[in-house]
């Protein structure tokens, strides 16, 4: 296990006051707040400042932090020493058990076993039953898993008591059906694999929010499916039937006489399966032969010869 | 892999998640989540005959807004706005990839 110097990731000083801290940590979250951070690790330095921040902010946490610490460097091969914690009084705060199973093993091997779950698992005394958490997680999937279904597998770390009340991160990995005519943002209910009730509650669900792989052809919005459609400018200018791929099987596509660059064209369920189905949106994108060719261009200068055609005649005073 | 080691999933319709749900899937009290759609900072929910009919599509709203809330102190309606404002992002990037332009 690597030592994290939870200062310098928030790039403080060891002796900064709390409201140091918590203005470098605003500062950094806004830089790398995923939902709006150009960064390409964004998620992952968000992730480190949350998890630095729930250990500074922290007296306690800090103080035990500070006092373990001493003399490590970040990246060094760390094992605290047994009982290191005894001692030290730890409150919860900020952080629930399932965003704390996020943080690195640095942290669950340190604080997994403190802070406010053991609090709120404990809460109501004899006789109180609860259901258990409901847990989240996102699962990426390939868009061709909507129109077939498929089986994923997926690896979920997830917090849990042990017999002596103590909160432990483990690694669960399940084979999940993905039911066919799944769109992104939906919302996939595994019933019973979220955390086990107390005393004698229901088991929560686990809730599994979907999202797409970019496709190299495919723009999926909802359960409609767009597509840049390359044409030729004589199967623009005179018609055509072209066939078009899809995530399964392909279509045979009319392309109306006249049709300009920028025109949508709409199949009608043909986009990801459902009830309804989704549609299948095209947008025509002329594309020119190039003029290197010489035949290409004897035809070209024989249209500018031969074709009286101003497209600029309607932006002219 | 055998049969019966894998999970079958259910797709949630909009509507289907009740307000527990939502609170517990972004770790934050139900009274919590209660309040902030009481005081309107939760768009296109409703109250019938007692419980409120909140649609998967908000989980994302109320943990932008309690991450919001919880980084910078922000009140409510602050994050809220945020909130809004992201959708608005959302939507706009939505549609340049629609025209393939992202």
């Amino acid at each position: 296990m690597e030592f994290k110097d939870y200062y310098k990731t928030l790039g403080v000083a060891r002796d900064a006051t709390v409201q140091d801290i918590k203005k470098a940590f605003r500062k950094l979250a806004r830089k790398y707040h995923p939902d709006v951070s150009k960064e390409p690790d964004a998620e992952a330095r968000m992730q480190e400042l949350n998890e630095a921040y729930a250990v500074l902010s922290d007296p306690e946490k800090r103080a035990a932090y500070d006092q373990l610490g001493r003399g490590h460097q970040p990246g060094e091969e760390f094992r605290p020493p047994p009982d290191w914690d005894a001692g030290y009084e730890f409150s919860g705060r900020g952080f629930s058990p399932s965003e704390e199973a996020a943080f690195s093993d640095f942290f669950s091997e340190l604080f997994g076993h403190m802070g406010g779950a053991r609090g709120r698992y404990h809460t109501g005394g004899a006789g109180f039953r609860a259901r258990g958490e409901d847990h989240h997680a996102k699962v990426l999937l390939e868009l061709e898993d909507a129109f077939e279904g498929a089986t994923r597998q997926i690896s979920l770390r997830v917090p849990r008591l042990d017999p002596e009340g103590r909160v432990v991160v483990d690694t669960r990995t399940l084979n999940v059906r993905i039911p066919k005519g799944v769109h992104g943002g939906q919302i996939i209910r595994l019933a019973g694999q979220g955390s086990p009730g107390i005393g004698g509650g229901p088991t929560g669900d686990l809730l599994l929010e979907v999202h797409f792989r970019p496709h190299p052809s495919f723009r999926p919005d909802g359960r409609d499916l767009h597509m840049t459609l390359p044409v030729t400018p004589w199967e623009a200018a005179l018609g055509a039937v072209i066939p078009v791929d899809l995530p399964s099987g392909s279509v045979k596509v009319r392309i109306p006489e006249n049709a300009q660059s920028g025109r949508q064209l709409r199949v009608r369920g043909k986009g990801i399966p459902g009830s309804p189905s989704g549609d299948l949106l095209l947008e025509i994108q002329v594309v020119l032969p190039s003029p290197d060719d010489p035949k290409a261009r004897r035809l070209y200068e024989q249209m500018a010869r031969e074709i009286p055609f101003d497209p600029r005649r309607n932006q002219r005073a | 892999m055998r049969d019966d080691d894998i999970l079958t999933g259910s797709l949630l319709d909009e509507s289907w998640l009740t307000l527990e749900q939502i609170a517990a899937a972004c770790t934050v009290e139900p009274r919590w989540l209660e309040r902030h759609i009481e005081e309107g900072l939760f768009p296109h929910t409703e109250c019938v005959a007692g419980t409120w009919r909140i649609t998967a599509l908000h989980l994302r709203r109320a943990r932008r807004m309690r991450e919001i809330e919880r980084v910078f102190d922000a009140e409510p309606e602050l994050a809220a706005l945020v909130a809004d404002l992201l959708e608005e992002m959302d939507e706009l990037h939505s549609r340049l990839r629609r025209a393939g332009l992202e």
